[in-house]
């Protein structure tokens, strides 16, 4: 308790109050005009750097999901070469069927054997389909065609893959988790190509291609697992792209929670602040009064 | 009792009364002169053997000496930490929430990064990456050099202050002798003692110091935590700035603060000395020393992260051929991307150039603890060392505001014991006026007693 009021301490503690005052009222009102809490690290440091740790973590997110899509669509590609090897094949199929009768002529199986060969190299060019100039079953390379070409004096039908021999993995988790999207196209595409090089040089020969059925049976059944392979590795990217998304909104809507602020709350702290700072401003005219007003020496 | 004894009573009153109403004046005079004392003119009745009436026993000063003695140190204290504020709440800028941030940039990065592994072969997403890196290096390098020249702004102001402060000492120094010449007549030199104490308080916002009176009347000043002298009666050791052996976050040497002798011999400031210049050697010696070594840490962690990957044996860039070093640099401030050309970036492990299994093990690196960082990952420990910077320039500014307050309840009771209050005055005015006109009235009583005897004698 102060025992003695005089004019330079109240004048002090007047002055004092109005600069707190105003100085609270120039930190509402920028909270107000930026909409945000933290301005700066030290309004709320632990915020601050959780902020910063979501910010990251957002910006991680964004990069996943660019890969999410870029693996949908890869895999997206593969599902629809795989789709058209298979019909591809099971045309393959129904001309070995057809010419294992016996009742065709030898006209007709070099027909055969024709439409084969193109069938074949229908299969090479889907075994070498690119996305963005990348071979979808070369490991995503770009470059030399994975499989040699039917009119290449080195084509061996045996081992017609010159590929990387090792799968393509992207990054799909923060926690580095990762999915497959390429599998080396000779597991793909070997049994078919070989088994149609096999059913075409049977029909050259004239032979019955009936021995042949086999083969281009384990082939399709080749084709038909890696397309359901495909198709669940899609899905699971999908559902990964659907958690992405889930992520970025609430680590937007987190972010937000900490640095954004409430707008109606800090309006009324300013208009506090500013009722305040007026009542404190009209409150410092009594300084002007004085014991010389009232007597006269 | 004599018949003029009225007449010199009244003749006592009339002078005393006219010294309270100088001493008032004197008051109203200085109601804003900083430093200022307000003073009471103490009367004393005077007996028989005086003579009866009214003597001035002196002038005194309105002082609370135990108070002044902890104002001194709070001001010490009060300047100290706004101090720290003002320099602290600049230097988190170098570490902002929002904007372009080394934190950005890491995460900008790391994208690149993730871009590279999705395609590896692609030059533009390399070219991109390298961009990446330049701009990670460069903000490193910025808010390094931010904190080198905050460190430097701080130990040029400690030229300045050493400056106002052997100014003050030599004004304190000067004051000693005038108060000892004044004070020898027995009379008390109160407006050069005002004048001295302002000294001393402005002094103690530079440092912490120790004020001791001798009898005399002069003051012997020391800073509080050595107890090296710095005025000593009317001589001053002066305070020195010269270049330290220490250098700085910039690599140039930091200036040495010391104390001239009498004997001419300069002796290094030990410890810290308190007030603006204690702050000011804190923050240049400790805080941003401190932040720079933890960015210094940061870098040659991101560094060696990344060129361990980069430089894998089995690690090739786009022509096979094994990487070579990303980053270079020996701490914060000359961290820099040593790659240049994009195809040097290494994806692949082995020779086929559409591998992307080195780009994964480099994303690896984002979430991988890093020794070096007591185990934190880079993010983490980026946003720790913001945090930090954070809650120091939180901490310095919640500081500030309770020495602030604290300043001023001291401030409040300085002024109820010393500082004027005109009112006061203006009553006491009235007050020695009625005494005086009252004194002159009984001089005319005296007067008028004396003309009767006089008219009874001229009968």
């Amino acid at each position: 308790m102060i025992g003695r009021v005089t004019q330079s301490s109240m004048v002090r503690d007047f002055l004092g109050h109005v600069q707190s005052l105003q100085r609270r009222t120039a930190e509402a009102q920028e909270h107000v005009q930026t909409q945000r809490k933290i301005l700066t690290p030290s309004d709320d440091p632990g915020g601050a750097a959780r902020a910063t740790r979501l910010r990251s973590e957002n910006t991680d997110l964004n990069a996943l999901h660019e890969t999410v899509g870029f693996g949908l669509s890869v895999l997206g590609a593969q599902d629809g070469a795989i789709g058209e090897a298979q019909a591809l094949l099971t045309r393959a199929r129904e001309l070995a069927s057809q010419e294992a009768n016996g009742l065709t002529s030898p006209a007709l199986r070099a027909a055969a054997a024709t439409e084969v060969e193109e069938i074949e190299r229908a299969m090479i060019t889907l075994a070498n389909t690119t996305v963005g100039g990348r071979h979808i079953f070369g490991g995503l390379a770009t470059g030399d065609a994975p499989f040699t070409s039917l009119d290449d004096p080195g084509f061996d039908a045996t081992d017609p893959y010159g590929g990387p021999t090792d799968a393509f993995y992207v990054r799909t988790g923060e926690d580095g988790a990762r999915t497959r999207l390429t599998t080396p196209g000779d597991q793909v595409f070997g049994d078919a190509i070989l088994a149609l090089e096999n059913l075409r040089q049977t029909l050259i020969a004239g032979n019955d291609p009936a021995v042949e059925l086999t083969g281009l049976e384990a082939a399709a059944d080749s084709l038909g697992l890696e397309r359901a392979s495909v198709g669940a590795r899609s899905r699971a990217l999908a559902d990964r792209g659907q958690d992405i998304l889930g992520s970025i909104q609430t680590a937007r809507e987190e972010i937000g929670e900490i640095e954004d602020v409430d707008l109606v709350e800090a309006i009324l702290d300013l208009q506090r602040l500013q009722s305040a700072l007026e009542a404190t401003l009209v409150s410092g005219q009594t300084l002007q009064q004085s014991i010389v007003d009232y007597v006269r020496l | 009792m004599a018949i003029f004894a009225p007449l010199s009573i009244g003749r006592s009153a009339l002078l005393a009364h006219e010294r309270a109403i100088a001493t008032t004046g004197q008051n109203i005079a200085n109601a804003e002169t900083p430093g200022y004392r307000r003073q009471t003119t103490d009367f004393a009745s005077q007996d028989r053997s005086q003579g009866f009436g009214v003597r001035v026993l002196g002038v005194e000063q309105a002082v609370d000496r135990f108070l002044e003695a902890q104002l001194l140190r709070q001001s010490s204290l009060s300047s100290g930490a706004d101090t720290r504020r003002d320099t602290l709440d600049r230097v988190q800028e170098l570490f902002p929430v929002d904007g372009p941030s080394v934190g950005g940039a890491l995460d900008a990065f790391w994208g690149a990064a993730q871009r590279l592994a999705d395609r590896p072969e692609d030059l533009a997403v390399r070219g991109d990456l390298l961009a990446r890196a330049e701009e990670l290096a460069a903000r490193i390098r910025q808010a390094s050099g931010g904190l080198a020249r905050h460190q430097r702004e701080v130990d040029d102001r400690l030229a300045g202050e050493v400056e106002e402060i052997n100014s003050h000492l030599g004004a304190i120094a000067a004051l000693n002798q005038e108060i000892v010449a004044a004070e020898a007549g027995g009379e008390r030199a109160n407006e050069l003692r005002d004048q001295r104490d302002l000294a001393l308080l402005e002094l103690s916002e530079h440092l912490e110091i120790r004020a001791t009176e001798r009898a005399n009347g002069a003051v012997d000043v020391q800073i509080e935590s050595s107890g090296v002298s710095l005025v000593i009666g009317g001589d001053v050791q002066e305070m020195t700035v010269d270049v330290g052996s220490t250098n700085g976050i910039d690599g140039e040497p930091l200036s040495q603060l010391g104390v001239r002798l009498l004997s001419g011999a300069v002796i290094d400031v030990p410890g810290n000395p308190g007030g603006r210049v204690g702050s000011l050697l804190t923050l240049r010696d400790s805080d941003l020393v401190d932040l720079s070594a933890d960015l210094d840490d940061f870098a040659l962690a991101m560094r060696d992260a990344v060129n361990a990957v980069q430089t894998d044996a089995a690690a090739t860039d786009l022509d096979g051929l094994v990487g070579t070093a990303l980053f270079a640099g020996t701490g914060a401030s000359d961290f820099t991307v040593t790659l240049s050309d994009p195809r040097g970036i290494a994806a692949a492990i082995g020779t086929n150039p559409g591998d992307n299994s080195n780009a994964l093990a480099l994303l690896d690196v984002r979430e991988a603890p890093q020794g070096a960082l007591n185990s934190a990952t880079l993010s983490d420990y980026y946003s720790s060392l913001q945090s930090s910077a954070g809650s120091s320039a939180r901490l310095a500014a919640d500081q500030a505001t309770v020495e602030a307050a604290a300043q001023s309840a001291l401030q409040g009771r300085r002024d109820a014991t010393s500082a004027v209050s005109l009112e006061e005055e203006f009553t006491d005015l009235i007050r020695f006026q009625r005494g005086f006109q009252a004194a002159a009235q009984l001089i005319s009583v005296s007067d008028g007693l004396l003309e009767d005897l006089m008219g009874l004698v001229r009968g």
